[in-house]
């Protein structure tokens, strides 16, 4: 099982990455791309088919928590069934997502507000070096640039400081963060298709 | 007789509510409204799932498509049917190969897109930063330039992690090495700076739209 995975694996993505470069393995690389979506969407199933079982078990042994889990699983199931019958994209199904997602999740965004504010005040208590230092500065720079503030904008702040900062000094870290995401993707791609890591199970 | 929309608002209202409890500290109402925004988002996420992958994709060609689609489509219903295993603990060995299927396809389209979406053109930008005809004077695009070379340079130095043996037995980096991360950690933490500010902005806004959305429902507010 271990070597069959492991040559399902090499095979299939090597075919997905030469069709990038050869025009006719094109369809192939379409039929394959079309394969991971299926296999996607199950894996997604098997995820929330995971939770289930997860809050499932804590009801059934009636663990600490286990009224939560309850309720998680009855949320679940009533959406899932009415999504099913309905479709993602029905008025009720729309309304569930604004009355119950929307909020939630606007409401966390907004906690993040204090708790963001809490924990740059913590992090010139606990690790107060040269980089906490320039973080700091740098976001009540940007935070002063971009408020509105009482006496009118600060001329050198909002002209010239807050672009330079955001257009060259971040841009730069920022770039190279993002190509360091880039070249870490890659190594790591390379790896799966190589056989050296085999995340999917097999060592 | 109380509207349906009515009712939606006083549940939103409530869930808000509950969630903003949590400033108070972990509470059994933030974690009923957590645990409701849970089980809803990953029965949602599921029906989503049915219906935008699986029966577009595979139900649906599988009942009606040409024999030698619903033939191809074989292997993905196997494969499928293989990675639900994954569910049972003493069966997920049979989903193996379906993983194997899902992550050598996802490094394919990962390396593609990192290569051709990030390499190339961030490597091409911080090249064309340094194009005189873009600025009025050249003096400006050469100090800009030079700046986001320095950044990108520094920063991709500072997660260099290669490091010699040192005195008392201990590994540290080179000395130069060291310096030139130091660089790069002030432009990072310079980067960091300006995503936090953009972040916490954000988070500012969120609040004060639910703050309306307080002072609205008790008719404070328009």
């Amino acid at each position: 099982m271990r070597y069959v995975a492991l040559v399902l694996a090499i095979l299939t993505g090597l075919i997905v990455l030469v069709g990038y470069f050869v025009p006719a393995l094109a369809p192939v690389q379409d039929m394959l791309l079309t394969w991971s979506i299926i296999l996607a969407g199950t894996a997604t199933l098997v995820g929330v088919f995971n939770l289930i079982l997860v809050h499932g078990t804590k009801v059934t042994k009636r663990e600490k928590g286990s009224i939560y889990s309850a309720l998680l699983l009855f949320c679940l199931f009533a959406a899932f069934i009415f999504g099913l019958a309905l479709g993602p994209d029905h008025p009720d199904i729309r309304l569930l997502v604004d009355v119950v997602i929307v909020p939630v999740e606007a409401t966390l965004m907004a906690l993040l507000a204090v708790t963001l504010l809490y924990a740059s005040i913590r992090l010139l208590r606990r690790r107060a070096n040269v980089m906490s230092v320039v973080f700091i500065l740098t976001a009540v720079l940007m935070l002063f640039a971009s408020a509105t503030l009482p006496f009118g904008e600060i001329g050198p702040l909002n002209d010239f400081l807050r672009p330079w900062f955001q257009h060259v000094l971040a841009l730069g870290g920022a770039r190279g963060i993002l190509i360091g995401v880039a070249l870490g993707t890659l190594t790591t791609g390379l790896r799966v298709l190589f056989g050296a890591d085999r995340p999917y199970g097999g060592k | 007789m109380i509207s349906p929309d009515l009712i939606a608002g006083i549940f939103a209202f409530l869930l808000s509510l509950m969630i903003f409890s949590y400033l108070v500290g972990d509470n059994p109402l933030f974690r009923v409204a957590v645990h409701i925004f849970v089980g809803v988002s990953a029965g949602y996420v599921a029906a989503v799932a049915w219906w935008q992958a699986l029966w577009p994709d595979l139900i649906f060609p599988l009942v009606s498509g040409p024999a030698l689609q619903r033939a191809l489509l074989a292997v993905p219903l196997v494969l499928s049917g293989l990675l639900l295993m994954k569910a049972w603990p003493a069966l997920s060995r049979l989903g193996t190969p379906s993983m194997a299927i899902l992550v050598g396809i996802g490094s394919a389209v990962a390396i593609g897109g990192a290569v051709t979406g990030t390499l190339f053109p961030q490597i091409g930008a911080t090249i064309n930063a340094f194009d005189l005809h873009k600025a009025a004077s050249p003096f400006e695009v050469l100090i800009n330039g030079g700046f986001i070379l320095a950044g990108v340079a520094t920063t991709l130095v500072y997660f260099h992690f290669s490091a010699g043996p040192a005195a008392g037995g201990s590994v540290k980096r080179f000395s130069l090495i060291e310096i030139i991360a130091f660089v790069g950690g002030i432009f990072l933490a310079i980067t960091l700076g300006v995503l936090f500010a953009g972040v916490y902005s954000a988070a500012l806004t969120a609040l004060i739209e639910r703050l309306h959305f307080f002072g609205t429902f008790f008719g404070l507010g328009n």
